[in-house]
This record gives C-alpha cells, sequence and structure tokens, in this order.
C-alpha cells in the first residue's frame, strides 16, 4: 500500500478511487483531522493558530501570504510523505482548502520536484472520458507498490 | 438582549491565518455575528462573469459571489467585513472591487482589511465597532446639531482632547499629551470646564471616543463611548458644514490614519492604519525635533521649502530620519526638509490607504496634524483639490462626541 | 436532507477523540437514495453515529468500524457509492451550516464533483466489461506541441 497525494486534496472522486484501489490518500482531511483531534488546541473553524503559517516557512518565503503558508503547514508535511500523485489539472472549482490558487500552483511544484510517480489528468465530461480516466488511475496504482493489479 | 448586527463575513485565506478566532473575537465584543452568505455552485460559477472579474482562485470566486449575493438581496446583511491576505496581488484585487461594488450597488457599511498571522482582535476592534454602530446607530449618526450642554472626549494615542458644547457651539476645549489615560483626560476636562466657566455636575452628557475610550468612559460613565471612525467623520462634516451628500475625511494620527469616505454624514467606506510610523504625526514630530523647531512652525517652515529637492519617501520612521539627516549633512535647507518631510507623510498615505476608499470632495483634514500647513498643501497637491480644514480640527473626535452625545441629554 | 438540518441539536464538539474518524458515503443511484443507506448503515453498526446529508451520509466511530461499515456500505452498489475522509465529526459546530450562515466552502466542492460523478461510475463498470477494453488506456494529460515546420509545411501543401 502506497501513499498517494490526491490533488486537489479535498476531492471525493480521488480519495474514493486511491482507497478503492488499494493505497491511502493523503488529502485535506486526514490534516484537518489531525488538528481537530489535538487536545488543547481551540482555534476554531479549523483549528489552524497563528503557529501554523510560521510552520510553512518551510515551503514559502516569510513575503508570502499568511494563507497560503498556513495550508501549507497542511499540505506540506503529506507532500514530503507521499509515495506518489495523481493531480487533477482543471481542479478549478476547488474550494477551502484548495481555494488559493497560489498555494495550489506552489503544491503541484513541490510535487513535480519530488521524485515520485505522478500521475496528471483532466476531470472527465463524459462517459468515455470517465472510462478512460477511472482506467488511467486504477492502472497508475496497479503499478505502485502493493498495488492490486487485476 | 439586544438582535446582534449581523456582519457577512468575505474572506479568503483568514480559516489558514489562524485569525478567524480574532475575528469572532473583535465581531463578539461588539455584540454582533459573523456570518457566510449563503450561496449556491451555479452563483460561483457565474460569479466572475458577472462581476466581470474572472480570478484564478476559487475563495476568492466565492466571494465575490457571496457579494453578489447581499447586492441583489438574495442573502440579508447589516454590514460587509472584507478580509483577505496581507500581500496577495489577486485578493488585494478582488477586496477593493468588491468594497466599491457593494458600497455603490447597495447602502451596506462596508470595511475592507488585509490580515497577517499577528491581526489580533484588538486590530480588528474599531473597525467592527464602526460597522455595528453604522448598522445599528443611523438614527443617532443623523444627528446635525448639538444640544444642551455636552462635553466630548478624545483619549488619543498621542494627545488627550475635550471640548464642551452648548446650544451647537464650542465654548471650551482642553488639550494635553497623553501619559496616563485618567489622568490626562482629568486634566484636559478641567482645562475645557475652566474655559467654558460652566461646572462638571452641569454637563449633561459625554461621549467618549479614542484609544482610551473604554478605559476612560466606564471610569467617568459616559452616555456614550464610540470608536473614533464614526465620531471623526460625523464632526469633520459637521464642523466644515458639508453634512449633506458626500465627502473625504483623512485624520493622519499620532499612531494610525484613518481615511473615511462619508454620506450624509455616515461612513461609507472607512481604511485605518496599518502602515508605518514613517507615515504618521509622529515623523513630523521628530523631523521638527531634528530641525530644533516647535512642532507648530514646522508646517509654515514646509510652506516655503521645495520638497522635490529632497529625496525622502519611506514607510519606515527609521529610514525616514536617515534620509532627513543625510539631507541636512548635504547641505539642504530645513525648509526643503520640512517640505520633503510633509510631502512624504502624505505620499504615504495617499499610496497605501487613499487607494482604499473612493475620494469624494469635499476632502477634510482633521486631528492634530491638520494644523500643519506643510502637510495640508502636500496632500492637497497630491489629491488635486483644494483640502478643507475646519476651526477645531484638531478636536474633531471630542467635537464629534459633544454633538453625539445630544441624543443621550435626558429630557425631563 | 440538508448538512444544516442533520447537524441541529448536537452537543458541542463530539467525536473528535483520537482514534475515531469519519467519513462521507456518498450515493449516486436510482436505486439507493441516501435514506436506503442511512437504514442499512444503522442495522449494520448501530454504534456508529451516522448522519445524513446532501449527498449520503457521514459517519463517525473508531476507525476499525467505520472501515467496517464503509466496506459494507460499498458493497451495497460498488460503482455508484463512494467514500472519502472528513477531518470533523458530523455536526461540529466549526463546520455546520446552521452556525456559518452558509455552506462552509468544502460543500460546494463536493457539490462540483457530484456532478461528475456519474463518469466515474461508468468508469467504474467498464473495468469488467471486456468490450471496453480498447477505451480502458486513458491517454496522459496532453501538453500541446508546438507545430512543427515540417508539420505546417505538409499542411500548406495540402491545402
Amino acid at each position: 500500500m502506497a501513499k498517494v497525494y490526491i490533488y486537489p486534496g479535498t476531492s471525493l472522486i480521488l480519495s474514493d478511487l486511491v482507497a478503492r484501489f488499494g493505497h491511502q490518500p493523503l488529502g485535506s482531511a486526514l490534516a484537518v483531522r489531525e488538528r481537530v483531534q489535538t487536545p488543547g488546541l481551540d482555534s476554531p473553524p479549523l483549528q489552524i493558530t497563528p503557529e501554523d503559517p510560521k510552520k510553512g516557512l518551510r515551503y514559502a518565503a516569510v513575503e508570502v501570504p499568511s494563507g497560503v503558508r498556513g495550508r501549507m503547514s497542511l499540505f506540506g508535511p503529506q507532500i514530503e510523505e507521499a509515495e506518489a500523485g495523481i493531480i487533477i489539472s482543471d481542479a478549478d472549482l476547488s474550494f477551502g482548502c484548495m481555494g488559493c490558487a497560489r498555494t495550489n500552483e506552489l503544491v503541484q511544484f513541490l510535487l513535480h520536484r519530488r521524485d515520485i510517480p505522478l500521475l496528471e489528468l483532466d476531470y472527465p465530461c463524459n462517459d468515455e472520458e470517465g472510462v478512460r480516466f477511472v482506467a488511467a488511475i486504477k492502472e497508475f496504482l496497479s503499478s505502485l507498490p502493493g498495488g492490486v493489479s487485476t | 438582549m439586544t438582535v446582534p448586527v449581523r456582519i457577512a463575513l468575505l474572506g479568503c485565506g483568514a480559516e489558514y491565518s489562524g485569525v478567524m478566532p480574532e475575528i469572532y473575537e473583535a465581531a463578539r465584543q461588539v455584540e454582533a455575528e459573523v456570518f457566510y452568505p449563503d450561496v449556491t455552485l451555479a452563483d460561483i460559477r457565474s460569479a466572475g462573469k458577472g462581476f466581470g472579474l474572472d480570478v484564478h482562485s476559487a475563495d476568492l470566486k466565492l466571494i465575490i459571489a457571496r457579494a453578489e449575493a447581499l447586492v441583489t438581496g438574495r442573502a440579508e446583511a447589516d454590514a460587509v467585513f472584507i478580509a483577505t491576505c496581507f500581500r496577495c496581488a489577486e485578493a488585494a484585487i478582488v477586496r477593493n472591487e468588491l468594497r466599491r461594488y457593494i458600497h455603490e450597488a447597495s447602502c451596506l457599511p462596508v470595511v475592507s482589511y488585509s490580515f497577517t498571522e499577528r491581526t489580533t482582535s484588538g486590530t480588528l476592534l474599531t473597525r467592527m465597532e464602526a460597522l455595528v454602530t453604522i448598522a445599528r446607530r443611523r438614527a443617532l449618526l443623523a444627528r446635525e446639531r448639538q444640544e444642551g450642554l455636552t462635553m466630548g472626549l478624545d483619549s488619543g494615542s498621542a494627545t488627550t482632547k475635550a471640548i464642551i458644547m452648548k446650544d451647537n457651539e464650542v465654548i471650551g476645549t482642553g488639550w494635553r499629551p497623553t501619559t496616563q489615560v485618567q489622568q490626562s483626560a482629568d486634566e484636559v476636562i478641567a482645562l475645557a470646564l475652566e474655559e467654558s466657566g460652566v461646572r462638571r455636575s452641569e454637563i449633561e452628557a459625554v461621549g467618549v471616543t479614542g484609544y482610551g475610550r473604554f478605559l476612560l468612559g466606564n471610569a467617568i460613565g459616559a452616555d456614550l463611548i464610540q470608536e473614533e471612525l464614526t465620531v471623526n467623520s460625523k464632526g469633520a462634516v459637521y464642523l466644515a458644514d458639508r453634512q449633506h451628500g458626500f465627502a473625504t475625511v483623512i485624520d493622519i494620527g499620532g499612531m494610525d490614519n484613518k481615511a473615511i469616505t462619508v454620506q450624509d454624514g455616515i461612513p461609507g467606506v472607512f481604511t485605518m492604519g496599518g502602515i508605518c510610523a514613517g507615515a504618521s504625526g509622529r515623523f513630523l514630530e521628530m523631523t521638527a525635533k531634528r530641525l530644533g523647531i516647535d512642532i507648530t512652525e514646522l508646517g509654515p517652515l514646509a510652506m516655503k521649502g521645495t520638497a522635490k529637492n529632497v529625496p525622502m519617501n519611506s514607510y519606515c520612521i527609521v529610514f525616514g530620519t536617515q534620509s532627513l539627516v543625510n539631507a541636512l549633512a548635504a547641505g539642504n535647507t530645513p525648509a526643503d526638509v520640512a517640505a520633503a518631510a510633509c510631502h512624504s507623510v502624505a505620499e504615504q498615505v495617499y499610496e497605501q490607504q487613499l487607494q482604499e476608499v473612493d475620494i469624494r470632495e469635499p476632502v477634510i483634514m482633521v486631528g492634530g496634524t491638520s494644523l500643519i500647513s506643510g502637510l495640508v498643501h502636500a496632500m492637497g497637491e497630491l489629491l488635486q483639490t483644494e483640502i478643507v480644514v475646519p476651526r477645531y480640527s484638531q478636536y474633531i473626535g471630542a467635537v464629534g462626541s459633544a454633538l453625539l452625545a445630544s441624543g443621550f441629554i435626558r429630557k425631563e | 436532507m440538508s448538512e444544516a438540518a442533520s447537524a441541529g441539536g448536537l452537543p458541542a464538539r463530539p467525536g473528535v477523540r483520537p482514534g475515531t474518524a469519519t467519513k462521507y458515503v456518498f450515493v449516486d443511484s436510482p436505486d439507493l437514495t441516501a435514506a436506503d443507506l442511512a437504514l442499512r448503515a444503522y442495522e449494520i453498526a448501530p454504534a456508529a453515529q451516522i448522519k445524513e446529508t446532501c449527498f449520503g451520509l457521514m459517519i463517525n466511530g473508531l476507525e476499525a468500524d467505520v472501515e467496517r461499515l464503509v466496506k459494507a456500505l460499498r458493497a451495497l452498489d460498488p460503482d455508484r457509492i463512494f467514500v472519502k475522509d472528513r477531518g470533523f465529526p458530523p455536526g461540529d459546530e466549526r463546520r455546520c451550516r446552521a452556525n456559518l450562515g452558509g455552506a462552509r466552502p468544502g460543500f460546494y466542492g463536493h457539490e462540483n464533483e457530484m456532478r461528475l460523478i456519474r463518469y466515474i461510475s461508468s468508469g467504474l463498470r467498464a473495468l469488467r466489461d471486456p468490450k471496453k477494453a480498447d477505451l480502458l488506456r486513458a491517454k496522459p494529460k496532453k501538453h500541446d506541441e508546438p507545430l512543427s515546420p515540417d508539420r505546417l509545411r505538409e499542411l500548406i501543401e495540402e491545402s
């Protein structure tokens, strides 16, 4: 089983397919859950405190907006941990965690810079594209360590 | 229990900067509640097209859709708070255009702010309080004449001021540098009472504004404790006799600056603070000190000089002072240096803050710095307009407080 | 049923203890509604916290229990049931529409993907269909190559 970073990190489709084909999706929900379950933190709504944008300095300089650095404190460690990644390139309507275009550019850049298998595709717009989309993801995931090739 | 004022939050990045608790806390302190106007995905998908600004960040598309919902009445609010990340160019464009759009297309008071992870509820409080005042106290702000015998106090960061008014006339003034909030207030009250010849017990209502308003207002049992954005704009249009129509109020203070677009005496769009000491009254004080003159002499001296002879344009008071020292060492005249300092402060305010409001004439300058003629001249040149400086402009907060306090006189 | 309606009346911040998990189980099927799914979920795991949402369910409980429940629910209609982790437990007031006034941003992302989910269902069905074998190779994302001089010459000659 491989840890697969999904982009957008909020994607239901990618989260489902990665888990369905036997791997662990790394996305926004897990990063948020970790904070929500940390005892003693009380910084609603996302339990992100002013310390998090400072942690984000590991990925982006101080002149980068705090919202980018705060998001990077969620995604940066997951990108470092990822053994593979799937990127949906036209994910323009992803909000919240993936709602900042500048952060999203940085996330994709960091994924490309890591020497890990990456699959990039667009959202399907019809049945035929859906068939190809799912098949490509399955084939990609099957090629990863612990992947199921059937 | 009063119904909370509902402030629509149009925010991008706040949840990820750790500042949401600060926004909630500032709202709680002024008995307001912050909420997200509800929209649909279809609204968001069409938002860029309808508004005409097709941005890349989805959360900015979302706030554009939320703004459209407010303007068209699909979502209801009492006021709007636009908050986006400091240093984000994409968000800055959206923030400014939405502020303008909401102001022009609705009667909702709106304030915009760019935050960092260091933003605190204290910084946001005055802005939230102003939004709540405008939403809740329109009737109070509609007052155009001072009635009875009232006192206004302005407990500012640099100076404390008192004004006593009777039947629409100023009859007593008091001014002191702020040391301790209560002690400075006691001194200016004594001065104003002495000048007006009335006793403290005769005052029918008291209004307090400025940084020390809560401490002071509670200590003396003030009838009105009000932030300086609404009070100063009210005082400015009252003193300048521009109570109807549009006006712009600029107050370059000791610790922060305010720029307010006013319509019929009620602030519509405003910005406050946010820039460094190189753009404050403090820098002019330092300049006067370095030139060996009293602050009251700086303006007339600047009027004799030529600003462009001295390069000086720093946000930072340290770098600004460095330019000043270098200019004097290079043989520039004190008059040119004084003019350059005035121009530098005006330019920083113009570039950093006045872009955030819609400049509508007449432009009224108030606060202590409005007495520095060189600064007023520099601002007038930048804005290409004749700046209005009304009588008692340095007492603006105190006058506004005394005026608004009239509404609290208990009729027997 | 909206998330707001389903989230109402819960005590503050339940289900946040470490070792628990929350998952969305979304369904897009003419044969199975969110209410059907909820009924089956209650039968399979009476101890789990189950809430209906706009697109299906949220389930919360110990991680192993949630996994078991998800597996059983998926089996009801594998091509048309989709599962995703959620950071917050159901009804958490920090994310509840009833407290926020409007939907949290993530809701719109779900709404957007649910518009496309039938194509994913088609893709999953096709995996078992030998007749679709030719279609199953998805092309990787195309990066437009600039037109080569040779190809341009060909095009001019053809015209």
